[in-house]
């Protein structure tokens, strides 16, 4: 066990190198002069250099990486070109409303990913079945860049039940949550009947089912439980699709979150500010999935016996 | 139904995308005083707020996500499924070091890296191409690999090992017809994934440049006017869903036939 | 080998399919019963979701596209930011509604042709911290602009004032270098408290004036929160750049105005809902295209002349700006007192164009590529979209760079690009002129963005300012306009209308002749509030 949690939190801070290294290179990989591109054509060579010295673009690559990484390590990340503020406060400004409204569409998404996903397994094969998988297959073929507007127009204009778009007040997740986790329940929703549908072939759901036991106890105690394993570390592995799509979908709504700050900052051709936001939204998916390995290793003892195989 | 439904749509999909050339169409003609006119007899799908008609941006930006799709996903395939036997087949450091690579590379999620490379790379179809190519060829590649790791010590490739066939011929020969199979049915959900992931770049202004047409911006532009000419917004999105879900219908079909365990990939959503 | 376990997973999906052997099972779960808990898990998020009413805060909300870049009146150039300090702040001059220059804080005399006495009105206004606005205000803020380290993008006409003295409490007297009849329509900036000057106070972050309204908070950079000093009236400017968000807010009001920077279509759509008022007014913002006289391309007279005779304005006005606009030859319209009624403008002409395009050297097989910066605000761009296609009916390649508008606005300022769209607003002194086509006024110093440079022009210029005569001194704007208009720095466009669109929740609010929003000092909430704002009782300072 303990093998297992020393490789694998290495393995992540490993990743979380290489990210960091991703991250960093990305201010090269703009075509042409970085300096340039950030402050238009035809700028004073005054201000370009002042900019490049700056940034710090005017020294080696390795000496940059190595200040990058400095900085990272007191948590500085550099401040706006656009406002001038230091990237760490814009980044804790935005921070929770993202990772409210994830937490909100988590819970949309399972509530509707569980019961469908579920419904499907046990119900194999019948309408209810095509149905709840037909739902799931719309679900993933809607861009959230299309149901966002839809969704406003229904909920926010016809029904006046949401504000149309912002943070204020309670309500106003309301649509975001459910324009990104329709779409992660549309994907969840297919894991979780293949993944019943596994455990339901198992022998122990036999012998449950043999003992007499009803079939909603049987599936609620003994299937659901076991399926959940699996689920659990896709889940994990769905955030980066949130997080992702959490891009889009707040530049819909105006969410002030992460992925609007970043969207808006390529607009502002303010790259150090996209650079920190793929940092941060990249890191929170590696620590997630992290946890969420460890979660599924410390509830599943067969877990220690599995590791260190190709 | 299963089969034909979603082949009949890609197929018209593909025909309008290759054969818009001779279509005779007028994409980017703009017509003021045909300015959001709704459906007509002549013109069945209206025109949009610059008074172009909006059936032949549909095709103009079919055109754009099947070129775009098509490259993502072949350069996916090639390089992916390259890269990943290579490493599975000559194993040791080589392998070691590629699974650290897609390690990081999985480690971001897929649509940010993408949305985070085309704002750096600029605006255009070229460098969304570029941008989804990147993010891309790490699925098919983790997939290639996996497969291989569990074909390599077959019998036949064994036999071939043992006649001194060389790496190169075992790899071709022996090992990549028999991945094909999962290999095609995460390409066919790639080509969803990637139709998506053009349009949501386009919606954001990082891939095609006015005036060229992209169900995406199509679909941000057409939001402008969702009050008072919805078919702006409607038709594109219509379209951009009916071919996504009948590439996923595709590839549920082919994953059924093919018999190949669903893959719990990311998908740009 | 040993690989790490998040690489065995990710690696892991590697196992054959199983058929799985569920059809036994199945059999036997074939009495099961759809839960009723798992519906409730469905629908018990749909469910909780429904009522939502917030409590009134009378807060009164107003949809911005754009918000103000700047609230320190020494460094604001952009339209937001200088229709916001109008409230923050009171100035001497003022124009009204009209296009001569008017008392506001002071009225003045000349007492030479180089030397103006302003004398402040009583009672003068107390500045938002308490204390009285004096002629020493007044001197300090004039002096901070003319100081060069301030760096103030005004400086550039005030610096034909050499001295200003503060004989008393309250008179001010200004030197000038020269005499210039149009003085006192120059000194229109917000009055600063002088103490705060001299201490470097962070009047962008926290304005500090002696306006009607006075500054609450701004949270972050989508809002500003002010509050009127005469009966503690909250007024919240919202960013909301996509007109769509804007249009649907004001129907559910959540915002109760918003004025300009909508498609016309949307007006239609909205002035027809029985909530919401439309007042129209004929503007005199001039919309125009700019180019970078440095630039190979653009810098060229004859290409300029050929993009003049592609546009086809009328057309653009008739059916895209759905006939609130008027076609504009110069930066003023013909009803103020240098307008130029009868200068004969460019007539759309493609073949003109391809003419004079032919004439500079291009044709088919060499088509000159101009890039054309311009707003990510939607209807800007579908402008931009058809200029686009105009031009490339003429043989001119046009690539459209959009940007957020504080970046675009900042490429302008500094005179990145090559050929851009903008709006003069709220424009009255033909002082214009030179901020913005004298030679002398390159930025930092002056507008003149595009670098242009013209020996005819800058003499007119300065003649114009130095004629104490106003008839002839209309004849010198007159002819430097036709220059100009020859010359083309600008391309120009159109001069749009304003609009504004009102709840009918709120009442009194005036739309202004030049789109300022002064009318927020009159606006008051239809029907008095229930209950009384709670902050009404901690006022006047």
């Amino acid at each position: 066990m303990t093998h297992f949690l020393v490789t694998r939190i290495l393995s992540a801070v490993f990743a979380l190198l290489g990210v960091i290294c991703l991250v960093f290179l990305l201010i090269h990989l703009i075509p042409g002069d970085p300096v340039e591109v950030m402050l238009g054509e035809s700028a004073q060579p005054i201000d370009k250099e002042t900019l490049r010295h700056a940034l710090g673009l005017d020294l080696p690559l390795h000496q940059q990486w190595w200040i990058y990484f400095k900085g990272l390590l007191h948590l500085d990340l550099g401040t706006s070109l656009f406002s001038g503020r230091a990237i760490v406060d814009l980044l804790i400004e935005r921070i929770p409303a993202t990772l409210y409204l994830s937490l909100i569409s988590l819970i949309v998404a399972i509530g509707l990913a569980l019961p469908l996903g579920l419904v499907a397994a046990v119900r194999q094969h019948t309408p209810l079945d095509y149905g709840a998988m037909g739902f799931a297959l719309f679900g993933m073929s809607i861009p959230n860049f299309w149901m966002g507007p839809l969704l406003i127009l229904v909920g926010a204009l016809w029904l006046g039940w949401f504000p149309v778009s912002g943070r204020e007040g309670w309500n106003s997740v309301v649509l975001p949550a459910l324009t990104l986790g329709t779409a992660m329940a549309a994907i969840l929703a297919r894991m979780i009947r293949s993944s019943v549908l596994e455990v339901l072939g198992e022998d122990f759901m036999r012998t449950a089912c043999a003992k007499g036991l009803s079939s909603t106890r049987a599936v609620l105690y003994h299937a659901l439980p076991n399926a959940l394993l699996p689920i659990l570390t896709l889940l994990g592995l769905q955030l980066g699709g949130l997080l992702g799509g959490a891009v889009i979908t707040e530049t819909v709504f105006a969410w002030p979150g992460l992925g609007l700050l970043m969207i808006e900052a390529i607009q502002q051709r303010d790259y150090p500010v996209v650079q920190a936001a793929v940092l941060c939204i990249s890191m929170t998916y590696i620590v997630v999935n992290l946890l969420t390995d460890l979660l599924y290793a410390w509830l599943d003892p067969r877990i220690q016996f599995t590791t260190g195989e190709g | 139904m299963r089969l034909w439904l979603p082949l009949s749509i890609i197929a018209v999909w593909a025909f309008l995308a290759i054969f818009h050339p001779i279509l005779s169409l007028t994409p980017d003609a703009i017509d003021l005083t045909n300015i959001l006119s709704p459906p007509s007899l002549e013109h069945w799908l209206g025109h949009d707020e610059l008074g172009r008609p909006v059936a032949d941006r549909l095709i103009s930006g079919a055109h754009t996500s099947f070129f775009v799709s098509l490259c993502v996903v072949a350069l996916g395939v090639g390089l992916g499924s390259l890269l990943g036997v290579s490493s599975a087949y000559l194993s040791g450091w080589v392998d070691v070091g590629f699974v650290r690579i897609v390690d990081v590379m999985l480690a971001f999620p897929g649509l940010l890296l993408a949305i985070a490379l085309a704002g750096a790379l600029g605006p255009g179809i070229g460098n969304v191409i570029l941008a989804l190519g990147i993010v891309g060829w790490v699925g098919y590649a983790r997939l290639a690999r996996g497969q291989v790791l569990a074909l390599k010590h077959a019998d036949h490739v064994l036999a071939a090992q043992a006649i001194g066939a060389p790496p190169w011929r075992i790899i071709l020969r022996h090992l990549l017809p028999l991945i094909m199979a999962p290999l095609i049915v995460e390409a066919s959900f790639g080509v969803a994934g990637a139709i998506i992931a053009e349009a949501g770049l386009s919606f954001l202004g990082l891939g095609v440049q006015p005036p060229a047409a992209s169900w995406g911006s199509m679909i941000r532009d057409g939001t402008r006017y969702m009050l008072v000419a919805p078919h702006l917004v409607i038709f594109p999105g219509l379209t951009l869903m009916a071919v996504v879900l009948a590439a996923n219908m595709l590839g549920d079909w082919l994953r059924d036939r093919l018999d190949v365990k669903e893959q719990t990939s990311r998908r740009p959503s | 080998m040993r690989i790490s376990f998040h690489a065995y997973r990710h690696l892991s999906d590697i196992r054959p399919a199983k058929r799985s052997p569920i059809g036994s099972v199945q059999k036997r779960l074939h009495g099961f019963q759809l839960n009723w808990h798992m519906w409730l898990m469905v629908f018990g998020l749909i469910s909780i979701v429904g009522c939502t009413e917030s409590l009134p805060d009378y807060t009164l909300r107003f949809g911005l596209a754009n918000s103000p870049t700047n609230l320190d009146p020494r460094h604001a150039t952009d339209a937001t930011s200088a229709r916001i300090n109008r409230l923050l702040y009171s100035r001497l001059v003022d124009f009204g509604e009209g296009t001569v220059p008017i008392p506001a804080l002071a009225t003045w005399r000349e007492l030479s042709p180089i030397h103006y006495q302003f004398t402040l009105q009583e009672p003068a206004p107390l500045f938002h911290n308490g204390a009285r606005l004096s002629a020493n205000d007044v001197k300090a803020t004039y002096a901070s602009i003319l100081n060069p380290a301030t760096a103030s993008p005004h400086r550039g006409i005030l610096q034909i004032i050499t001295r200003i003295d503060t004989p008393t409490e309250n008179t001010v007297d200004f030197f000038l270098k020269q005499p210039d009849s149009l003085f006192p329509g120059y000194l229109v900036i917000g009055i600063l408290p002088a103490n705060l000057i001299a201490r470097g106070h962070p009047f962008q972050k926290h304005p500090i004036g002696s306006g009607p309204f006075q500054f609450l908070e701004r949270p972050d950079d989508t809002r500003l929160v002010i509050e009127r000093r005469a009966d503690g009236q909250r007024v919240e400017f919202l960013r909301i750049p996509d007109p769509t968000v804007r249009t649907l807010k004001l129907l559910a009001n959540e915002i109760h105005l918003l004025q300009n920077d909508l498609p016309p279509e949307l007006v239609t759509y909205l002035s027809a809902h029985k909530g919401i008022a439309l007042q129209q007014r004929q503007g005199a913002n001039f919309a125009y295209l700019g180019f970078n006289q440095l630039d190979p391309v653009v810098g060229q007279e004859l290409v300029r002349k050929a993009i003049a005779h592609a546009i086809d304005r009328e057309h653009i006005i008739q059916f895209v700006l759905r006939g609130r606009a008027r076609v504009a030859q110069t930066l003023f319209p013909p009803e103020h007192w240098v307008g130029h009624a009868s200068l004969p403008g460019y007539t759309y002409d493609p073949e003109e164009a391809k003419r004079l395009l032919k004439k500079a050297g291009y044709d088919h097989a060499h088509r000159p590529t101009i890039t054309y910066k311009t707003s990510t605000d939607p209807f800007r761009l579908r402008l931009a979209t058809i200029i686009q296609y105009q031009l490339d009916q003429i043989g001119i390649d046009v690539s459209i760079q959009s940007h957020d508008w504080g970046t675009f606005y900042g490429d302008i300022k500094s005179g990145r690009f090559q050929m851009y769209s903008l709006a003069w607003v709220g424009v009255k002194s033909p002082d214009i002129f030179r901020y913005a086509f004298h030679s002398d006024a390159i930025p930092p110093v002056g507008a003149n963005r595009g670098h242009f440079a013209d020996v005819v022009a800058d003499r007119l210029i300065t003649q114009a300012e130095r004629t104490l005569d106003r008839q002839e001194q209309q004849t010198l704007y007159r002819t430097l306009q036709a220059r100009l208009l020859d010359t083309l720095p600008y391309v120009p466009l159109w001069f749009e209308d304003h609009y504004a669109l009102a709840s009918t929740s709120i009442t009194g609010y005036q739309l202004s002749a030049d789109g300022n929003y002064d009318g927020l000092s009159q606006v008051r909430w239809m029907g008095p509030p229930s209950v009384p704002p709670k902050h009404i009782a901690r006022l006047d300072p």
